[in-house]
C-alpha cells in the first residue's frame, strides 16, 4: 500500500484544478477585433480546428498531470517492496489481539488459534538480528527472542480485557521508532469494529485480517441490583444484553449465591427486571448467565449484592422531608423505626448530623461533636449556589446553603460527598456530618427523584460504613474508596492504598476490606463492547490507521519482515514531472499548425 | 506653382515611408512628388515608343533618350526638345479602385495608411505616370456597386479630375468587383490597360471571371493586391473575436496559436491569385501598405514594361 511521508502536502492536489480553471476561464467572451481578412482565418481554422482542439486537451491533460506529479512528489510517497529472500535486521512489534472476542469459534476453530498460528509463523521467519516484541490485550509490550515469544504466544488464552487496537498500535509504533532499526508493527486481530481506534503512528503497519465472518453473538451487558442493600426478603435486579444482532428475547438465568435460580427473557435493548429472594446478611455473588453460544466469555456476568437487615433508625418529625422519606422506607421494609441510627441530630450512637436551623446553635453542636471525638466541625455558613459533585451515591443536585465542614485534626479523611470540591458529607467514626439541612431552603435534593434512594443508601450503606459496589471492566483501572486498605479475590489478595487505582486482572469479585471488615465489592467483568463481533468496515482500517496495509492472515508471515522495505517514489515522480514538462513544451511548440511564407 | 513646390521638395519622396509621404500635401501634390522621384530614379524616360507618326515636340526631360532629341530645333532655338509620336497616346487606361469597407482599415493607424488611402495614392501616382505619357486615363471606383466613373481622357485637365474623383471616394459597404470590371468594357472600346487595385477580399471566382473576360477582350490587365502588414501576420490579444467589417462574420481564436496557420492560409491565397492570374496573362502584384510608393510603382510599372 502506498504511504506518504508528508500527507499534508496532498492538499496541494487541489492545484490540479488550476489548468482546468484557466481553460474554462479562457472560454469567456473575448474582446472583439475588427479584422477584414476573416476569410483567411476561417480557411486556417477549417484546416486545423480538430488538430488544435486535440492539442488543447492534450496540453490540459499534460499540465494537470504535471501538477499532480509534483504534488505527489512533495508528499513523499513510498510503496512496499517485495518480501522474498533474506531480510535486513528489522524491528517488529507483534500486536496479538487476544481480547475476549478472539475466543469466538469460527468454523469449529477458535479465532485466537488462527491468530496464534500466524504469530508463530512470523516468529519462525525472524532472524538473529531482528528485534521482536509481543503486545497483547494486557497492554504490556514484552521483548524477547523468537523462541521466548513463541512460548508466550503458545500460552495465550482469550483475555476478558478489551484491546483498543489504535492505542496498541501507537504504543507499538513508539517502540519501533525507538528501536534504532527499520521495521514496523504487525497486527494480528479479528478486527472487531468496536476495537478500532485511531492511531497516529507513522511507522508501517501490517494488518492480518482473518477469513470468515464471525457468528452472531449476544452477551450479558450489565446486571444492576440497585443502589441500596437488599433486605433478607430479596431485591430486584435489572439485566441487559449486548451483541451484534437483534434476536428474539433470550433466556437469562439469575442466581443469588446458593439460592434458587430465576429465569427471565431479555432482548437486545430490552432490559428485564427480575425479583430474587434474599439470603443471609452479607455480601453475596449474583450471577446472570446466558445459554452458551460461539463466544463463551460474555455468556455470564457476576456482581456482588449486599444483603442486610433493615436499618433501625430514629428521626425527628420536625425534619419533614427526611421523615417522609424514612416513613416510605419503613413502609417498604427497608428500615425499621428504633434505636439504632439517629438521623438529624447527634445521638449517643451512630448518628447522621444535620446543621441546626438556628446559627446560634452551631457553636454548641461543635462542642458536642468535639466531646464525642468527632474530627470535623461546622465552619462558616455559605449562601451560594453550588452543585453536589457526582458520586456513587448521589447524582448532581444544587445546594444553595451550607456550612463549611472543617477538619479539626491534621488530616482531611472521611470525605464522602463534596459540593464544589468542598466536603459536604463526611464521616468520623460512627458519626456522619452533613453540610446542609435536607430541606428545600438549603438544597433541591428533597425535591428530586433520587432523594429517597439517597436516604436509603445513607441509612443502609453509608452510615454502617459500607462502600458502594463497583462494577468494572477487566484490565481497566478503577479508583478504590478511600477507606479500603486491602483487596481480596479468589486466589489472591493485595494491600492497597485507599483512593489509589486498582486494575482487576481477571473477571470475578474483588472484596474491598477496611481494617479486616468487608466494606464493598468490585465486580470485574468483560467489557460489553466485546460482545459485538461485527467486523470493522472495509475503509475504517485505512481511515484510522493511515500507514496500514491489510492483507490476509495467511499472508502476514511472508510480508512481516518486508515492512521496512519500502521504496521512495519521489525520484520517479520527479522524472515523470520532467518528462511531462518536456512533453508539454513539445506539444505547445511543435503542435502548432504548419508555417507558411507569403511571396 | 506646382513645379516650384515640387522642386523645393527632396528629390526621392517616392522612397519615403508611405504614411510620411502622405503628409506632404493633397493627393495631387503627393502624386507629383512621388512620381517625380520615381521617374528620376528610373534613369530612363518613362515615355515609350518614339516611332510611327510624329505628333508634337515637348521639352527634354532628364532620362529621355538622346537619340530622340530634335537636333535641328536644338540648333535653332538652343533648347532641347524631343519628338513625340502619335502612337504613344493610343493607350487607354482605366484604374479600377476598390473602396469597400474592408479597404478602410489599418492594423496600426499610427504607423500605416489604410488600404483605401494607400490605394488612392497609388492610383493617383499611376494616373499621373500614364497621363504624362499622354495615355488616356480614367477610373472606376466600386464597393458593392459602382460608385464613381471617370472616362479615360488624355487631356491635361484629366489629371485634376482624376485626383478629385479619387479624393472624394468614401469607404462603402460590401465588395462586388464584377459590375465594375464589366463596366470597364464600356470605357475601353479598343485594347487598353486595366489596373485593378483591391485588397481582393471579395468573391474570387466572380472577380477572376471578370478579369479573364477583360483579358479575353485583349486588354492588358494588372492586379494590384493591397494588403495591410497586419493582415499578413496575425497578432492581437491572448484571445480575440475577429469580426469582418463587411459581412460581420466572426471567428474566436488565440492569435498565438493560429498565427502559423493563418500565415499559411494567406500564403495559399496569394499563391492562388498569382497562379490564376498568371495562367490567364494577368499581371499580379502584392503590395503592403508599408511599402514605399516608389518601390510599389517600380513593382507595378517597370516589370510589366508600362513605363
Amino acid at each position: 500500500m502506498i504511504a506518504f511521508l508528508y500527507p499534508w502536502a496532498l492538499a496541494g492536489l487541489a492545484a490540479a484544478a488550476i489548468p482546468l480553471l484557466l481553460h474554462f476561464r479562457a472560454q469567456r467572451e473575448p474582446p472583439t477585433v475588427v479584422f477584414p481578412a476573416v476569410r483567411y482565418l476561417r480557411d486556417a481554422t477549417r484546416q486545423h480546428q480538430r488538430r488544435l482542439l486535440l492539442r488543447q486537451w492534450l496540453l490540459l491533460l499534460l499540465r494537470t498531470l504535471l501538477v499532480v506529479a509534483l504534488v505527489l512528489a512533495a508528499a513523499g510517497p513510498t510503496v512496499p517492496l517485495g518480501s522474498a529472500g533474506p531480510h535486513a535486521p528489522t524491528a517488529v512489534v507483534l500486536v496479538l489481539d487476544n481480547s475476549l472476542s478472539s475466543g469466538v469459534t469460527v468454523g469449529g476453530t477458535p479465532r485466537l488459534a488462527a491468530l496464534r498460528r500466524a504469530a508463530r509463523e512470523v516468529l519462525a521467519r525472524a532472524g538473529a538480528g531482528d528485534r521482536l516484541w509481543l503486545l497483547t490485550a494486557d497492554g504490556i509490550p514484552r521483548r524477547g527472542d523468537a523462541a521466548s515469544l513463541r512460548r508466550l504466544v503458545d500460552s495465550l488464552a482469550p483475555s476478558a480485557a478489551r484491546m483498543d487496537l489504535g492505542a496498541a498500535i501507537d504504543v507499538a509504533g513508539r517502540i519501533v521508532g525507538g528501536a534504532g532499526l527499520p521495521g514496523g508493527v504487525v497486527v494480528l486481530s479479528d478486527l472487531q469494529g468496536s476495537a478500532l481506534g485511531a492511531a497516529a503512528t507513522r511507522q508501517p503497519v501490517l494488518v492480518g485480517a482473518p477469513a470468515g465472518a464471525p457468528p452472531p453473538n449476544l452477551g450479558i451487558a450489565s446486571v444492576s441490583p440497585g443502589a441500596g442493600p437488599w433486605s433478607p426478603g430479596g431485591g430486584t435486579v435489572t439485566v441487559t444484553v449486548a451483541g451484534d444482532h437483534d434476536s428474539t428475547p433470550v433466556p437469562v438465568t439469575l442466581t443469588l449465591g446458593a439460592g434458587p435460580s430465576r429465569q427471565a427473557l431479555v432482548g437486545l435493548g430490552r432490559p428485564a427486571v427480575v425479583t430474587l429472594p434474599g439470603g443471609r446478611a452479607g455480601w453475596t455473588a449474583l450471577t446472570a448467565r446466558l445459554d452458551p453460544d460461539e463466544l463463551r466469555g460474555d455468556d455470564a456476568r457476576t456482581i456482588a449484592v449486599r444483603v442486610a437487615p433493615p436499618a433501625r433508625v430514629a428521626w425527628s418529625a420536625s425534619d419533614r422531608y427526611v421523615a417522609a422519606a424514612l416513613a416510605t422506607l419503613v413502609a417498604d421494609g427497608r428500615a425499621v423505626a428504633g434505636d439504632g441510627l439517629r438521623v438529624g441530630s447527634l445521638g449517643a450512637g451512630a448518628s447522621v448530623v444535620f446543621p441546626p436551623e438556628d446559627p446560634a446553635l452551631v457553636g454548641a453542636l461543635d462542642r458536642a461533636l468535639a466531646a464525642r471525638g468527632v474530627a470535623w466541625r461546622y465552619g462558616a455558613l455559605v449562601d451560594d449556589t453550588a452543585a453536589i459533585d457526582s458520586s456513587a451515591w448521589l447524582r448532581p443536585a444544587r445546594v444553595w446553603r451550607r456550612y463549611r465542614l472543617v477538619p479539626t485534626g491534621s488530616g482531611r479523611t472521611g470525605v464522602l460527598i463534596t459540593v464544589g470540591g468542598e466536603p459536604w458529607l463526611v464521616r468520623s467514626g460512627p458519626v456522619l456530618l452533613l453540610g446542609s439541612r435536607l430541606e428545600p431552603g438549603w438544597t433541591e435534593l428533597p425535591l428530586v427523584a433520587g432523594f429517597v434512594p439517597f436516604i436509603d443508601a445513607l441509612v443502609g450503606r453509608i452510615a454502617p460504613g459500607e462502600e458502594s459496589a463497583i462494577d468494572a471492566a477487566v484490565g481497566t483501572p478503577v479508583l478504590l474508596p478511600g477507606s479500603v486498605d486491602r483487596v481480596r479475590w479468589a486466589g489472591g489478595s493485595a494491600t492497597v492504598e485507599g483512593g489509589a487505582a486498582f486494575t482487576p486482572p481477571q473477571p470475578g469479585l474483588y472484596w474491598l476490606l477496611a481494617g479486616g471488615d468487608t466494606v464493598g465489592a468490585l465486580a470485574a467483568n468483560a467489557d460489553p463492547r466485546e460482545s459485538d463481533l461485527s467486523p470493522a468496515a472495509a475503509g475504517a482500517v485505512r481511515a484510522l490507521w493511515p500507514t496500514a496495509r491489510v492483507v490476509k492472515l495467511e499472508d502476514v508471515p511472508a510480508a512481516a519482515f518486508g515492512l521496512a522495505r519500502r521504496t521512495d517514489l519521489r525520484g520517479p515522480l520527479l522524472w515523470a514531472a520532467l518528462l511531462l514538462a518536456v512533453s508539454e513544451l513539445l506539444v505547445a511548440g511543435a503542435g502548432a499548425p504548419r508555417k507558411g511564407s507569403i511571396e | 506653382m506646382t513645379g516650384t513646390s515640387v522642386a523645393a521638395r527632396p528629390a526621392r519622396y517616392d522612397l519615403l515611408d508611405p504614411l510620411e509621404a502622405s503628409r506632404l500635401g493633397g493627393l495631387e501634390l503627393f502624386a507629383e512628388g512621388v512620381v517625380e522621384g520615381f521617374l528620376a530614379g528610373l534613369h530612363r524616360s518613362p515615355r515609350r515608343g518614339f516611332s510611327v507618326e510624329f505628333a508634337e515636340h515637348r521639352a527634354y526631360q532628364p532620362g529621355d533618350e538622346p537619340r530622340y532629341l530634335d537636333w535641328r530645333l536644338l540648333a535653332r532655338t538652343e533648347r532641347p526638345y524631343v519628338k513625340q509620336f502619335e502612337e504613344e497616346t493610343n493607350l487607354r487606361a482605366v484604374l479600377v479602385a476598390d473602396v469597400s469597407r474592408s479597404m478602410a482599415w489599418s492594423g496600426a493607424p499610427e504607423r500605416t495608411l489604410t488600404k483605401l488611402d494607400y490605394a488612392r495614392r497609388i492610383a493617383a501616382a499611376l494616373g499621373l505616370v500614364l497621363l504624362r505619357q499622354r495615355d488616356a486615363t480614367g477610373c472606376i471606383a466600386f464597393d458593392d456597386e459602382v460608385r464613381a466613373v471617370l472616362p479615360p481622357r488624355a487631356r491635361s485637365a484629366q489629371w485634376h479630375r482624376l485626383c478629385a474623383t479619387l479624393a472624394a471616394l468614401a469607404p462603402g459597404a460590401g465588395t462586388a468587383a464584377e459590375p465594375a470590371l464589366r463596366r470597364v468594357t464600356d470605357l475601353l472600346r479598343r485594347r487598353g490597360l486595366v489596373v485593378f487595385i483591391s485588397d481582393l477580399l471579395l468573391d474570387e471566382a466572380l472577380a477572376l471571371r471578370a478579369l479573364r473576360f477583360l483579358r479575353h477582350r485583349g486588354h492588358q490587365v494588372l492586379v494590384v493586391h493591397v494588403m495591410d502588414p497586419a493582415e499578413a501576420e496575425l497578432s492581437g490579444p491572448a484571445e480575440a473575436r475577429f469580426e469582418d467589417p463587411e459581412t460581420h462574420a466572426a471567428v474566436v481564436l488565440r492569435p498565438r496559436d493560429w498565427a502559423p496557420a493563418y500565415r499559411a492560409a494567406v500564403a495559399d491565397a496569394v499563391a492562388r491569385w498569382r497562379q490564376d492570374c498568371g495562367r490567364h496573362g494577368i499581371q499580379y502584384h502584392r503590395v503592403t501598405t508599408d511599402t514605399p510608393f516608389g518601390v510599389a510603382l517600380r513593382e507595378v510599372l517597370v516589370r510589366p514594361g508600362l513605363a
